[in-house]
């Protein structure tokens, strides 16, 4: 699905990530794991096209097409959805009006039928009690007034409505308390663990792996991919830190 | 031909004015053509309708209920104002008056200028609301005397449309004591605008709220020039004011709130915020307080700034395309001075012109 080839990049002219190659298929989840600074938002940031962010070398194809090619609204038709490390607020606009717009601006540039105003409520309604989220808080502001955990879990909500094929999942767990943490989780893997779905999670830590269990895990450090293995070695990182790995 | 003395940009209050386009203006040769579609407003309080065409009230599809037509006599020094004449409408409503239910205005410009004089005169507790709206192509220029007695409530809200040319409104109000006046403007479609107000409180805890949104693209100008003067204690005032700027347009705001002495326990509070969608345009802002008395509160702000790149790539980022995400964000902008219009259904109607203006 996702295929990225020795991709590099730079901000500011500073270059980050120096030769990440990394292949999602369908039905996988990848964590990303990594300290501060090694280059995982960085790398979030390139596959989902944010302005600033360059790519100066290597090659992103989803499902064959040139990914890099894409303006960012075209790669979330495609069916790439990215969580972000700090979602946006953005006063006067409610988070019905945003996400309708956008899902419908998606199914048009599929060439799908849009979604009438009572049928986008029935699935905001759903996923918003799916993922506790009161629906009330859907009318208001985006993220305008809402705590961390509300906007992570906003994040989610967006997830379940939009339903990618791919998510990129910049720290969905940081600012969780444990409890919320727990929504999140069964949140991802209601909406993403399925045979034709596939996730990239960038996280700073296990707790996350815990619940949604990853296929595999890669740790990344300097803007490289330094190792790559299996669920335990999120264990073995989550024991032994990772001094020795990114060394 | 008529000689126009029109004030010059070497006036203060005239400063960001480019009435330079008026004198060709009034040669052109009005049409009078009215469109068939005309921008009347469905509500549940249907009122008296009134259809001005090049300023001559069209009688067939117009219903006048209170409202009354001829000789209105208002006293001005405003150098357009006056050019606005002694003949127009007026409505006095007084106490016992039933309301008349949404009073609508259309003026229809098919070419050259047209000038009307209105007077609203509300005696106490009398409660009216006006929409006006301006559509055409030529030189519209209105002169409206407002005076509101003890507890008078008047919403006035005004569009302006419309393909091309000019749009210049004067008002002078005077609200007595505990009287309510919002006055909310939203200016789209093509034509130029010089908006001016003076609004006195001279009646103790009165109300006075003047709110527009102007968005402008092309070489357009919007140009408000606004006073607000608290002469005697206990007034509220707002001024909330949105501007948008594309292209190489340009949308200034001059503003002013003056607390006369003695005028204690003054509230007032002005918002003036700008909206540069491109590098090219302009935007002036010019708040000003000018306060004699020391118990009063007052706030002013002043912003310009650009759409936020966050927000923008957030929007984006889920699938909404450039232009949809720009619109969204400035929609919301100017949403402020748009929730200042009282009936609902006028209210969507502003809402949705603003929507239109993106399209």
């Amino acid at each position: 699905m996702l295929k990225i080839d020795n991709l590099h990049a730079t901000v500011d002219g500073k270059a980050i990530l120096k030769g990440i190659s990394l292949t999602l298929n369908p039905g996988e989840i990848h964590a990303i794991m990594g300290p501060n600074g090694s280059g995982k938002s960085t790398l979030a940031y390139v596959l989902a096209g944010r302005p600033g962010y360059e790519v100066t070398d290597g090659k992103v194809t989803l499902d064959g097409e040139d990914l890099l090619e894409m303006e960012p609204h075209e790669r979330a038709a495609k069916g790439m959805f990215l969580g972000f490390q700090y979602p946006v607020e953005i006063p006067g606009v409610s988070n019905v009006q945003f996400l309708r717009t956008a899902l419908n601006a998606q199914r048009r540039a599929r060439g799908e039928a849009e979604l009438s105003a009572g049928e986008f409520l029935r699935v905001a309604r759903a996923q918003a009690d799916a993922l506790g989220l009161d629906m009330e808080m859907m009318k208001r502001a985006v993220n305008v007034g809402f705590s961390g955990g509300e906007k992570k879990r906003n994040e989610m909500v967006q997830m379940g409505i939009i339903d990618p094929r791919l998510a990129i999942l910049d720290e969905t767990d940081s600012g969780l308390d444990i409890d919320a943490l727990r929504v999140v989780g069964n949140g991802i893997n209601r909406i993403m663990r399925k045979p034709d779905k596939a996730v990239l999670l960038i996280t700073h830590y296990q707790r996350l792996l815990d619940i949604v269990e990853p296929d595999f895990v890669h740790v990344l450090a300097g803007g490289r991919i330094v190792r790559s293995g299996g669920a335990e070695l999120a264990q073995a990182l989550e024991r032994e830190g990772y001094g020795e790995m990114a060394a | 031909m008529t000689l126009l003395a029109l004030p010059s940009n070497r006036e203060e209050a005239w400063r960001w004015s480019d009435l330079s386009a008026l004198p060709k203006l009034i040669e052109r040769v009005p049409t009078g053509e009215v469109p068939d579609e005309l921008p009347w407003i469905d509500c549940d309080r249907d009122g008296p309708r009134l259809l001005f065409v090049d300023g001559r009230l069209d009688e067939s599809r117009s219903r006048l209920g209170p409202v009354a037509i001829g000789a209105v006599a208002v006293e001005t020094g405003h150098p357009l104002g006056r050019l606005a004449g002694k003949k127009g409408w007026s409505l006095k409503l007084g106490r016992d008056h039933a309301p008349p239910g949404l009073i609508q205005i259309v003026h229809v410009s098919t070419g050259a200028a047209d000038h009307l004089t209105a007077e609203i005169l509300l005696d106490a507790d009398a409660q009216a609301s006006i929409v006006e709206t301006y559509v055409g192509e030529g030189w519209t220029n209105r002169l409206t005397r407002i005076t509101l007695g003890k507890g008078a409530r008047l919403m006035l809200s005004r569009r302006i449309l419309g393909e091309s040319g000019f749009v210049s409104l004067t008002d002078q109000a005077e609200l007595g004591e505990g009287a309510s006046l919002v006055v909310a403007t939203f200016a789209g479609g093509g034509r130029d605008t010089r908006l001016d107000g003076e609004i006195d409180l001279a009646g103790a805890g009165a109300f006075a709220e003047a709110a527009g949104a102007l968005l402008a693209r092309g070489r357009q100008r919007h140009d408000v020039n606004l006073v607000v003067r608290h002469l005697v204690p206990s007034g509220t005032s707002r001024q909330v004011w949105r501007s948008v700027a594309d292209d190489q347009a340009a949308c200034s705001v001059a503003a002013r709130v003056e607390v006369a002495r003695g005028a204690q326990k003054t509230d007032g509070e002005q918002s003036l915020k700008g909206l540069l969608l491109a590098r090219s345009a302009t935007i002036n802002a010019k708040p000003e307080l000018e306060i004699f008395a020391d118990d009063v509160k007052c706030a002013h702000g002043a912003t310009v700034g650009e759409l936020d790149r966050n927000a923008l790539f957030y929007l984006e980022s889920r699938g909404v395309t450039p232009d949809e995400a720009k619109a969204l964000l400035t929609r919301a902008f100017v949403a402020d001075a748009l929730e200042r219009v009282g009936e609902e259904k006028v209210r969507e109607a502003f809402h949705a012109e603003a929507e239109g203006w993106f399209a």
